[in-house]
């Protein structure tokens, strides 16, 4: 799919055919086609599929992965990996809860998990960017390290929320206009402000040119460093973000959230047409990806199928869809 | 416009536009360069010159920050400088042509020529609008045939050179360096470098020009420095040069004949008959090669043959046709019956498709020959490093062991190991594509040696070639290719440049 969505559009194909086949080149076509494919088929098989209230569920739902998925395409794209962003979501809830419980203020409880997903960004970022070390060792490591923090300071206990905070139950929990929950929002808005940032401010096709060839990107007069540094950095403001919304949803800060949930999101990335390879993808069709995801388990569990069927259905699919990619690429 | 308007506001300063003195350069094992002198003025075309691992590389990643040199100084308009990182030489206005290229391949042409710097709106936003006109615009004012909106991985290597130069010239420059900027061009092509290197130095613009091709050095350069061994040998105008002179100060000897033929006309039975081979590019081909003899394919760029020697090896798929190495037909068709039956090809893109460039020496050399030196299912490291010592002996490869990473060997010694790769095995036929790509005299002198030899010993050679001497000198038989055809046979005997010419454009 082309990088620089302004330049194909205007060597853009002239006749209708062409029109159609340049726009299923692109990945974020064929996503959007079986999104709509897959919400057209549980729509038939299940009666309650298509109703304002479940349809609204599930982007509720995604938006969580949504929001981390954004951060994590920003470092798979700049050629990195961060599977620490589910420890990190379960841990930005006890800053919070325990700040607000002691100074009874949201804004300084979502400050100091904020600060908390700062840090982690930053030694996640050093450790792998400026000192080279595979990111996946340096996040696997702060990821049980982050995990071990959590499980010491709570004692497997969930901290409950004392003062709830109406504010604090709403930001999770709330709709606007008693339909779009609001975590959808707050997606939707960081996906708009990043795709832009991604395809048009000089910042984000470094990021992209970094991934796609660090060497080039050098010789180009980049700071390669602190590029990468700064992908991971806002990966886990994200993440940071992600697991607000989370204990505000759950109500508390649960030692056990986010666990398993970095896979969710690097599978939905992946879907998404995300190299891991770096340098290749795009934030729009991250969105596409974890979407799929979310209506798919969604939509089987409708029908009754068991869990244990729907991970081995969306692991299946996560495989094809990536083989799919890869023979369309060996096409070209 | 950026190119014109701004690198016409540079002031041409009244002294050079760059001194290096007493440049030294190590590497692990290896004395890159040592003290080093050189000096460009501006307006001028300074030709640098030397065999492979001479150190010419190494001297222009030291001006264009990518290295740091150990000794020495370097003084851009008068004023020293101190190049730690690719972007203290971008912002001194060196702007470098990279011997291997250096583009975003996932990008877009028009976007790779503005990666140092995105033209921005108010708000910090990318023009893209500009970007996508001031780069057409580039190409025409330069007269390159590049589709700007293409991505550039999708573009032959001839079209990505010339991005490659095109991004040099995007951006206002004081010194412009190119590596062996010529390695994959056309004739045209070439005559249009030359065309944009005047406009540069009418400019004042001071040019670094490397190239392995004497004739370009008699054509463009003002002066001509001579490195080898990473030792400065001579700086001359090139008036003072003739082509034996060059080369004496390049190699260090004289080179009395460039082709030596010691092999005799005998020739043996046919090893490879193509019949009727089609695939996506090829249209029924059909040829013959002999024991003993080296069939040259002559073709202009496009003519398929790159797309022919990598059908014949059973590297890419073919669609129709038939292919008998030795009598046995190549089935099932894939590179693995190729090696078995006795073929290999030597590619043209040694960097994408041939080296490991991560491995040593030995591992890049003793590939496809390992299973030889195996002993109950192990390899024996002693005979396969022996083997490979003897290789890269004979071959003249310059590395300082056999552990050295093949990315750290220079273009010439790449070839060099690639070679020795498929000889390694006992073939009894080598297809070779453009094999004297980025090499310096001294080696092409020695591979045609060794191609020579090696038809002699009665290995068929195919070699594909867009350089006429190289084919004249070397074939015994000519095929010519046009759109995928071949649309020519003769004799080494009866062919002249003109028929081959004509053969190579119907
Ligand atoms: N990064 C590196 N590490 C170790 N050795 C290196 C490195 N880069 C270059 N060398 C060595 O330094 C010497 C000079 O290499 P250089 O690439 O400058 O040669 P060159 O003159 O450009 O040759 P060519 O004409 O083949 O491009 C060679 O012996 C090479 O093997
Ligand atoms: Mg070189």
């Amino acid at each position: 799919m082309p990088q620089s969505p302004s330049l194909s559009a205007a060597a853009g194909p002239k006749r209708p055919t062409e029109l159609l086949r340049a726009l299923f080149r692109r990945n974020e076509t064929v996503l959007l086609v079986c999104l709509v494919a897959l919400i057209v088929f549980f729509s038939f098989a299940s009666g309650t599929f298509l109703t304002t209230r479940n349809i609204t569920n599930v982007l509720g739902q995604a938006s969580l992965a949504m929001i981390a998925g954004i951060g994590i395409g920003v470092v798979v794209l700049a050629g990195e990996i961060d599977v620490s962003i589910g420890s990190l979501v379960g841990a930005v809830g006890i800053p919070l809860v325990v700040v607000m419980n002691q100074t009874g203020s949201l804004e300084l409880g979502m400050a100091a998990a904020l600060l908390l997903a700062l840090g982690v960004g930053v030694a996640n970022g050093y450790l792998a960017a400026y000192l080279g070390i595979n990111s996946l060792i340096v996040t696997l490591g702060t990821m049980f390290v982050i995990r071990g923090g959590i499980y010491l300071y709570t004692g497997q206990r969930a901290i409950s929320d004392d003062l709830q905070l109406e504010s604090f139950y709403q930001m999770g929990n709330g709709r606007l206009l008693g339909t779009v929950p609001y975590p959808a929002l707050v997606a939707l808005v960081l996906l708009v402000a990043f795709v832009y940032l991604m395809r048009h401010r000089p910042f984000g096709r470094q990021i992209y040119a970094v991934g796609g060839n660090p060497e080039v990107a050098r010789l180009a007069g980049y700071n390669v460093k602190r590029l990468k540094f700064a992908a991971f950095v806002i990966c886990s403001l994200l993440a940071g973000i992600s697991g607000i919304l989370l204990s505000s949803r759950l109500g508390s800060a649960v030692h056990v959230a986010g666990l398993g949930f970095e896979f969710q999101v690097v599978a939905a990335v992946v879907l998404g047409g995300v190299s891991l390879a770096g340098g290749v993808g795009s934030l729009l069709g991250v969105a596409l990806g974890v979407l799929i995801l979310a209506f798919l388990s969604n939509g089987l569990g409708m029908l009754n199928i068991a869990t244990e069927w729907q991970l081995v259905i969306t692991g299946l699919i996560i495989i094809a869809a990536v083989a799919f990619d890869e023979l369309k690429r060996r096409r070209q | 416009m950026p190119a014109d308007a701004a690198t016409a506001a540079v002031v041409r300063p009244a002294g050079p536009a760059l001194e290096m003195a007493g440049i030294g350069k190590r590497f692990p094992g290896v004395l890159a360069l040592e003290n080093v002198d050189l000096t460009l003025e501006p307006g001028k075309v300074h030709a640098l010159m030397g065999e492979n691992g001479a150190g010419k590389s190494t001297l222009i990643k030291i001006l264009a920050g990518v290295y740091q040199r150990d000794a020495g100084t370097v003084r851009i308009g008068g004023a020293e400088a101190d190049l730690r990182s690719p972007r203290d030489a971008l912002r001194a206005g060196i702007k470098v042509v990279f011997q291997e290229i250096a583009l975003i391949s996932e990008f877009t042409v028009a976007e790779n020529i503005f990666l140092e710097e995105y033209p921005v709106n108010g708000l910090g936003s990318i023009r893209w609008s500009t970007i996508r006109k001031e780069a057409a615009a580039l190409f025409a004012r330069l007269g390159f045939d590049v589709d700007p909106a293409a991505k550039v991985g999708q573009l032959p290597v001839s079209q990505q050179q010339m991005v490659e130069i095109a991004r040099a010239l995007a951006h206002e420059a004081r010194i412009v360096v190119m590596d062996e900027p010529t390695s994959s061009l056309t004739p045209n092509e070439v005559a249009l470098l030359f065309t944009v290197i005047r406009r540069l130095t009418g400019l004042g613009i001071a040019v670094l020009y490397v190239t392995h091709k004497l004739d370009e050095v008699f054509e463009i350069a003002d002066t001509v420095t001579v490195l080898r061994d990473g030792r400065h040998i001579s700086t001359r105008p090139i008036g003072a040069h003739t082509h034996e002179s060059l080369i004496q100060d390049m190699i260090g000897r004289k080179i009395d004949n460039l082709f030596p033929r010691e092999r005799g006309a005998a020739r043996g039975d046919v090893v490879v008959k193509v019949e009727g081979l089609s695939t996506d590019k090829l249209k029924d081909v059909s040829f013959e090669a002999k024991a003993g003899e080296v069939l040259g394919f002559f073709g202009l760029m496009g003519a398929g043959r790159t797309e022919l020697a990598k059908a014949i090896v059973g590297f890419d798929p073919i669609r129709t046709g038939r292919i008998s190495i030795g009598g046995t037909p190549l089935v099932p068709h894939n590179t693995r019956t190729g090696v078995a039956l006795g073929i290999g090809l030597l590619t043209e893109d040694r960097k994408s498709e041939g080296l490991m460039l991560e491995l040593p020496v030995l591992q890049n050399t003793s590939l496809a020959a390992l299973e030889d030196f195996a002993r109950a299912g192990f390899v024996d490291e002693g005979r396969e490093r022996s083997a490979v010592q003897q290789f890269v002996d004979r071959f003249r490869v310059k590395t300082p062991s056999l552990n050295q990473q093949i990315k750290n060997l220079s273009g010439g010694n790449q070839q060099k190991v690639l070679l020795a790769r498929w000889l390694m095995r006992g073939l009894k036929v080598i297809v070779v594509d453009e094999p004297t790509r980025g090499i310096d005299v001294g080696a092409k002198s020695e591979i045609f040696a060794l191609i020579d030899r090696l038809a002699g010993e009665g290995l068929a050679v195919i070699m594909m070639t867009s350089e006429m001497p190289e084919l004249l000198g070397l074939s015994d038989r000519i095929a010519v290719m046009a759109e995928g055809r071949i649309t020519a046979v003769m004799d080494r005997e009866g062919a002249t440049q003109e028929a081959i010419l004509n053969a190579a454009i119907a």
